[in-house]
């Protein structure tokens, strides 16, 4: 579930947990004496109490924005707002955010209890709660009975426990995350992904994840941003995001995509490669190129010369590969163009029914006009 | 025939302690092996006869040294007898111990303003603290001794102070060599330490100088403590330096018995001999054990090597 | 269609903005810089004081000129003590010291890469407590670790008082270059064998195996993979040892004789018996620069590695 239609600014509703406002960030390149532009002019509002994730190819510049919210690094222009309050050059400990990096950063010659009562030290809180909170963050980490251990002496899941432990026992504002999971093996990530979920549902804390892991972003967040080039390309609830990739970035960054170039015919149909006119929901002025996006599983395949049914489009090729994956098969289908190999590809759920089809087979593919996206560019 | 391995191994990247294997078939074999072996004890017998004989020697109740004449302890006995040198070592222990602590104290200083921050003439400092690394120890000794005829004329003009030279200008000659040396060794430290923890304290609401308190000087203390083993040592082996700008009654140790080799060989320093060796090897079996479980940090980060 | 713009404006649009107003970035790395230079103040005065200003003190004194009483007369600025440097004395003692650092470079390297290499082929445990044997030399007083070879080679010691009893007769060996060069060698050794075991502990195995794999012998596996990537060891360890060989004082001091003057007792005497500090002093600017070659021809061996 997430919280509702993506915003347009910061007035409505309530103060945006976190807000960026014409935020750049350039980093002098000592070599060629230059600039690199590591965030550039971004605009976002994260709303309170949301998991919220950032997306983007290393180097996109999402760390970099997750570390000007954090303090570690400050705006070259624009600024950085929590709960509405301008942050300006404060230092990160009077900042009401707190950080899980993406190495942990467990102070090695601390013990956990000692790591997770770090920030509560540091902010003099009593004695007694500091006890009783760190107590309690180490019981919901379920870490319980490792409170004297080192940090060195605990496996990746553990410390990785441990570092969110140390930052939530400070009951934060906004929580940061910087690739969490990145260091933990398949199937740690996936236990973790939902117990993050449910942490984040049950403290209400908003939370503030970058990852370069697009399932992981689709599968743990309300809303998430895709960056690319410091710039922020699309925000939305990972459905719209998915479903209505807004460039070939997305479309391509987030799952499997077929793009195709097609002509547009009027405002609403489009030819494809081979010839094959198809219905859009929304198009160009006519002759103009438009991209296209078609999701491989929203593709079926059936034999050639089956009937289209009037809610369908549907063109005709040949199998070209056949990708086994187990619950999944996918097929590269060959367009009849009669020029340049046009591949479309179809996943299909190895399902009990399905037809298998081989190599050179002439095949049909349909869908619904509404799984295909346009693209801006 | 060839293998394909699945690790990306890189020079650069690989040889972390974690991911290293032992002895291996790649290691010289049979007759190359044994040769390395015998070069290996050789080398060591050559790090430590001379030193074994220095210590046979000063047991020998002869004045010859070359013939042994059964074991005393009268030479060391002897030693008590000579006034002269406990002031020596007195004067040596005063100026190590005092310009020990002032050269680490702005050695790590500079490593820390070095290595943690970018500023205006920094480049400009980190030439200047590498130039003791490189000047030999009789072009250092000339520029103190050139130095502080300068500034002892000039106390004494403009001042009218009459200031000579003694402990005092021999612990400020030690200073600046020293703090390049900790500086080094500090730095090495630091740079190996994760700048994310420092971060992370900041994020945990720890300002600046709780963040060095509580996470940056633990972290760099076997640096630390390796740096001011060094300053230590530096302090109590300089002959060179020290006669430039030692005055009268400010010998130390290693100046006077430096001069009384060159008088000549005798039983009595065997015996001072043995003793100053049995004093740095203490110190460094001291710093060993304080630190066993860590593997010796500060006796190993002072070491060269770690380029 | 649901409207996914980013909020307020997406980049693709954007029309003629205002420029964004500064961040705090310039004011953050400015306070930043502050407190660098605050903390590097002390240190940064201490060395301007004692390293930077005698420099120049020393040059100055190079260009000065020598009174009658030996007395340096702050006056009649002139070259003559560098014209000095050229004079076939200074240059026979120059070259030698030049040949002996060379030389005492070379030993340490050929004794110190095998011996690194072995104590990195022992096993962990082991190599931990060799290690320390290794260090422990470091460690100890260099002037008593000198002076041992005083006694070991003296006339009376026990290697002539044995060569002797052989039958071999009166062997001179104190205060011969051969002993300055032992000296050298033994002081200067452990500087050479702790980079090169250092690099050479490093080195990843897998390395080696590969290149055994793809059909080299040991040797070529040696020549073509350990010792390129121990390089930066080597050179390390060569400009450890050769340094202070070059501006020994105690080793030649101890060891050698009035025909193995090094420029260290060389300069030593210029100031402690000639009293002609301006020739002193510019003999130590010549050092310097000796130095300062042998260090940037080093940085340049690395840089060229990389």
């Amino acid at each position: 579930m997430h919280r509702g239609a993506p915003r347009l600014s910061a007035t409505a509703g309530t103060v945006p947990a976190v807000s960026l406002r014409r935020v750049t960030k350039r980093f002098p390149e000592t070599r060629l004496d230059d600039e690199v532009v590591a965030v550039d002019e971004l605009d976002l509002d994260v709303t309170d109490g949301e998991f919220f994730a950032l997306l983007g190819p290393s180097g996109c510049g999402k760390t970099t924005t997750l570390r000007m919210v954090a303090g570690f690094e400050f705006p070259t222009e624009g600024s950085v707002h929590i709960h509405g309050t301008e942050m300006g050059r404060r230092p990160p400990d009077r900042r009401p955010v707190n950080t899980v990096f993406q190495s942990y950063a467990l102070f090695p010659h601390m013990t956990v209890a000692e790591n997770v009562a770090f920030g509560l030290r540091m902010r003099d809180v009593a004695r007694d709660e500091a006890r009783r909170r760190v107590a309690e963050a180490i019981e919901l980490v379920q870490l319980r009975g490792r409170d004297g251990a080192m940090p060195g002496d605990l496996s990746g899941g553990q410390q990785q426990r441990v570092a969110l432990a140390r930052a939530l026992v400070n009951r934060p504002k906004v929580l940061l995350l910087d690739e969490p999971l990145g260091a933990l093996d398949l199937r740690l990530r996936e236990a973790m992904q939902v117990e993050l979920k449910q942490l984040q549902a049950l403290l209400g804390i908003t939370f503030v994840h970058v990852t370069h892991d697009q399932e992981e972003a689709l599968a743990m967040s309300d809303r998430l941003a895709v960056m690319d080039a410091g710039r922020l390309v699309q925000v939305g609830t990972p459905a719209e995001v998915y479903e209505r990739p807004r460039t070939r970035f997305v479309a391509e960054f987030l799952g499997d995509a077929n793009l195709l170039t097609a002509e547009a015919v009027d405002a609403e149909r489009v030819r494809l490669p081979d010839g094959t006119v198809v219905r859009i929901a929304s198009g160009r002025s006519a002759g103009a190129a438009v991209h296209l996006s078609l999701r491989p599983e929203q593709l079926d395949l059936v034999a050639a010369g089956t009937p289209v049914e009037p809610h369908l489009d549907a063109v005709e090729g040949t199998v070209a590969r056949i990708g086994y994956f187990g619950s999944a098969i996918e097929y590269d289908v060959a367009l009849d163009t009669g020029g340049p190999e046009v591949l479309v590809t179809a996943r299909l759920g190895n399902a009990r029914g399905v037809v298998a089809r081989t190599v050179g087979e002439r095949v049909r593919m349909r869908w619904t006009p509404d799984s295909v996206t346009v693209l801006e560019d | 025939m060839s293998t394909v391995t699945g690790t990306g191994s890189t020079a650069r990247g690989a040889g972390r302690r974690g991911a290293r294997r032992e002895p291996e078939a790649v290691r010289p074999q049979g007759r190359a092996a044994r040769l390395l072996t015998g070069h290996g004890w050789l080398t060591f017998a050559f790090l430590y006869l001379p030193i074994l004989v220095l210590v046979a020697l000063s047991f020998n109740d002869n004045r010859f040294v070359g013939v042994w004449g059964g074991a005393t302890l009268r030479w060391y006995r002897e030693l008590g007898s000579e006034p002269a040198i406990f002031d020596a070592l007195r004067n040596s222990l005063v100026v190590a111990l005092v310009s020990t602590v002032l050269a680490t104290a702005l050695g790590t200083a500079a490593a820390i303003s070095l290595d943690r921050f970018r500023w205006r003439g920094r480049r400009a400092f980190d030439g200047l603290l590498f130039l003791p690394v490189i000047v030999p120890d009789v072009t250092l000794a000339v520029m103190l001794l050139l130095l502080f005829v300068q500034v002892l004329d000039l106390l004494a003009a403009v001042l009218g102070v009459r200031a000579t030279f003694g402990l005092g200008t021999i612990t400020l000659s030690h200073v600046a060599f020293n703090v390049a040396f900790v500086a080094v060794v500090v730095r090495a430290r630091l740079a190996r330490l994760d700048p994310r923890l420092e971060e992370a304290a900041a994020d945990l609401y720890a300002g600046p100088w709780r963040t060095f308190r509580h996470v940056t000087l633990p972290l760099i203390a076997p640096g630390v403590a390796g740096g001011a083993l060094l300053a230590l040592t530096l302090s109590l082996d300089d002959v060179v330096v020290t006669s430039f700008v030692a005055g009268p009654g400010s010998t130390t140790l290693p100046v006077y018995v430096f001069g009384l080799i060159r008088r000549g060989v005798t039983p009595l320093i065997n015996a001072v001999s043995v003793l100053m060796l049995a004093g740095s090897m203490l110190l460094v079996v001291v710093s060993l054990a304080l630190q066993g479980r860590r593997g010796g940090g500060a006796v190993r980060a002072a070491v060269p090597g770690r380029t | 269609m649901v409207d996914v713009a980013p909020a307020p404006a997406p980049a693709h649009r954007r029309g003629p903005r205002p420029p964004a107003p500064p961040g705090p970035e310039r004011e953050a790395a400015r306070a930043a810089a502050r407190r660098g230079a605050l903390i590097g103040l002390p240190p940064l005065v201490t060395m301007v004081l004692l390293f930077a200003v005698p420099l120049g003190i020393v040059a100055v004194y190079s260009v000065a000129t020598r009174g009658r009483t030996g007395r340096t007369e702050l006056a009649d600025w002139n070259l003559d003590a560098y014209a000095r440097l050229l004079e076939p004395l200074v240059l026979e003692i120059a070259g030698r010291s030049l040949g002996y650092a060379a030389l005492t470079t070379l030993l340490c390297l050929a004794i110190g890469y095998p011996f690194a290499y072995w104590l990195t082929t022992r096993r962990p445990g082991v190599r931990a407590v060799l290690l320390v044997l290794v260090m422990l030399p470091f460690w100890s007083n260099f002037l008593v670790r000198t002076y041992a070879w005083r006694v070991l080679l003296g006339s009376d010691g026990p290697i002539v008082t044995a060569l002797a009893a052989v039958g071999l007769g009166e062997v001179r060996l104190l205060f011969t270059p051969f002993a300055v060069v032992l000296g050298l060698v033994y002081g200067y050794l452990p500087f050479m064998v702790l980079p090169l075991y250092s690099s050479l502990e490093r080195l990843d195995l897998r390395l080696v195996e590969a290149a055994r794999d793809l059909g080299a012998t040991g040797w070529e596996a040696f020549r073509r993979v350990t010792w390129p990537l121990s390089r930066p060891g080597v050179v390390a360890g060569s400009v450890l040892v050769f340094i202070p060989s070059f501006g020994a004082y105690v080793t030649p001091e101890l060891l050698g004789g009035s025909r193995t003057t090094l420029v260290g007792s060389f300069v030593v005497r210029q100031f402690l018996s000639a009293r002609d500090w301006p020739f002193g002093s510019a003999l130590s600017m010549a050092i310097l620069v000796v130095m300062l070659a042998a260090t940037v021809a080093y940085f340049r061996a690395q840089e060229r590695r990389s």
